[in-house]
């Protein structure tokens, strides 16, 4: 096995239309490497190229140009996914079997002998909560029982990398805390998470790393601790005139857009009394001032959405 | 092979779900009811009556000979009512395997595209190979059992009636693969059979045709579709006849029909993205 469970190379996906000839650009030379047993965070705005990206290295999507690799060994061969468990963002699982017959068909699928899903689907329905549902069809699940049990189906081969597109969609605090906790046990025991979410506070709590794509290039990229800035203070105002912005900006202050004006983060508490003078003296308001640490959030609207950055 | 056998079990799965397979064999047993009760098949010394029309060993030379008669007329109409029956139940189990969300998921197993769709065609094709095996067998005891004379060679109903769905089942596949519509992959199927049949009537539409090159267009489609008509009448004519009729050339154009089309299919399913 590689030292990377993930690496592309210039990956890039063009969807040209047939007709009209016009061209899309889901994903653009985007290369990545996600380390072995890492807990890693995909984010993006909606139509950033998470999802493409993500079919690509299933293959259910075919690259325009580049290439992927799982575990050091080229995605496209299907033994490559053989150590994957994939739960995809609006699944739709066959509604005429059980619980117990989903997860025994993609246990086959997935190369695990019959002896083996029958000892092994009773304990992951049992982990998910599902043990008193497993002979009933899946038609009459829930939403957030159909995540749990796409969760189980994902997991129950063992696999080395989990890759979960929006896993906890639709899932109530209570499921959710619960597939917190598999997921954790799974980190102890070295399998790498690939998580596609829009919930940035999910991902900020759990993953280790992030990637954020934007227009399906890849934005910003690292270990969310270094990416994130320490402790500091948040100034927002309005009716800023844009030259003392422009002057605050270059100070090394980053700013934000916000409906009350613009919030402007800074570190030390010096630097957030020099931005206030200077915002009166522009003729400025000051709407509050609070102490804070930078979220994942900021660094999201910083790079997915920088027009709204001022 | 566990894939395989995981595949061709949900295929199982999925037309039993959806009522296809007791639909299938609930209309296959009406058939069997009707033989058994309706048909009025009387056997008496040197007479036979068979749907009505009496034959005695003046009328036909022998009743051997007029229960081949029947029995060849019986094995068309299962060859007909089987076969469109059959289009008409697989044609959604293509689409449906194809749908958003769970398409992805299987191509996510480490498994080949190929063996997917293959996993699919042999999962529907078996579903329908017992229903046509329960059908004929069953037709055929009925009539052993009621004339006392059991001819073998009707059975050969079961093989020609599965041989042309397999073929029509490529067509099911490739229209499946391309548009994921189950109207459309029953139509193309029907369609081409339909065709088939009319192309069949060369001999006779030749001498009507005034161009060369129409006769060459006609007589060249002829060629490359299924033989649907000239299979049926080589049944027909082995079970009348009990002699050899030409098999190879309807076998042989519809197999390389059925090959090239699922091949076909196999390589847009692979090149398509989902």
């Amino acid at each position: 096995m590689g030292d990377f469970a993930i690496e592309t190379y210039g990956l890039e996906k063009i969807y040209r239309s047939r007709w009209r000839g016009r061209e899309i650009r889901a994903v653009s030379n985007l290369s990545l490497r996600v380390p072995a047993g890492v807990k890693y965070g995909l984010l993006g705005a909606n139509g950033a190229g998470k999802t493409t990206f993500v079919k690509m290295l299933l293959t259910a999507v075919h690259p325009t140009n580049g290439s992927a690799k799982l575990f050091g060994q080229d995605a496209r061969q299907p033994e490559a996914r053989r150590p994957i468990g994939y739960l995809p963002e609006n699944h739709r699982f066959p509604t005429y079997l059980t619980g117990y017959g989903m997860l025994d068909f993609y246990g086959a699928l997935s190369g695990m002998e019959a002896r083996q899903r029958k000892k092994r689907i009773p304990e992951f329905l049992d982990l998910v909560g599902l043990k008193d549902w497993g002979d009933v069809r899946i038609k009459k699940y829930s939403k957030g029982m159909l995540q749990r049990l796409g969760l189980a189906q994902a997991l129950l081969h063992r696999p080395k990398l989990l890759i979960l597109d929006e896993p906890t969609d639709g899932v109530d605090p209570v499921g959710r805390r619960q597939i917190r906790e598999v997921l954790d046990g799974l980190t102890e025991k070295g399998v790498t998470i690939f998580i596609n979410s829009h919930l940035l506070s999910e991902v900020e709590s759990f993953c280790e790393y992030v990637a954020i794509l934007r227009n399906g290039q890849l934005a910003v990229e690292g270990k969310i601790s270094n990416l994130l800035t320490g402790r500091g203070y948040r100034v927002t105002a309005a009716e800023v005139p844009p030259e003392a912005l422009a002057e605050i900006r270059q100070s090394g202050a980053s700013t934000l857009s916000t409906s009350e004006g613009v919030s402007i983060q800074v570190t030390t508490r010096e630097e957030a009394n020099s931005i206030i003078d200077r915002i009166r003296a522009a003729g400025g308001e000051i709407e509050s001032v609070a102490a804070s640490t930078s979220s994942l959030e900021d660094l999201f609207m910083q790079t997915a959405h920088p027009e709204k950055a001022a | 092979m566990k894939t395989l056998a995981a595949l061709i079990g949900d295929t199982f799965q999925e037309a039993r779900a959806r009522w296809l397979f007791w639909g299938l064999f609930a209309l296959s047993t009406l058939l069997i009811l009707i033989f058994l009760f309706v048909l009025q098949i009387d056997l008496a010394a040197g007479a036979i009556t068979f749907l009505g029309i009496e034959a005695t060993s003046r009328r036909i030379s022998s009743i051997q000979k007029f229960v081949n008669v029947s029995y060849s007329w019986v094995s068309i109409a299962l060859y007909v009512w089987g076969t469109f029956l059959a289009v008409f139940a697989s044609s959604g189990l293509i689409p449906s395997v194809l749908e958003a969300g769970r398409i992805s998921l299987l191509l996510s197993k480490p498994l080949t595209r190929t063996s997917l769709l293959l996993g699919r065609y042999a999962g529907n094709l078996m579903v329908v190979a017992l229903n046509h095996t329960y059908l004929v067998l069953s037709v055929w005891i009925i009539l052993g059992l009621k004339t006392h004379i059991w001819a073998p060679r009707f059975l050969l109903a079961i093989p020609v009636s599965i041989f042309l769905f397999a073929v029509l089942l490529c067509v099911v596949v490739l229209v499946g693969v391309i548009s994921e519509s189950a109207a459309l992959s029953v139509m193309a199927p029907i369609g081409l059979s339909l065709i088939s049949v009319l192309l069949a009537q060369h001999q006779l539409v030749i001498r009507l045709l005034s161009s060369e090159w129409s006769r060459q267009l006609w007589m060249f489609f002829y060629w490359i579709l299924p033989k649907v008509f000239d299979l049926g009448n080589a049944m027909r004519q082995t079970i009348l006849f009990d002699r050899h009729a030409t098999w190879i050339a309807p076998v042989g154009t519809s197999a390389a029909f059925g090959a090239i089309v699922l091949l076909g299919a196999l390589r847009i399913f692979q090149k398509r993205d989902f």
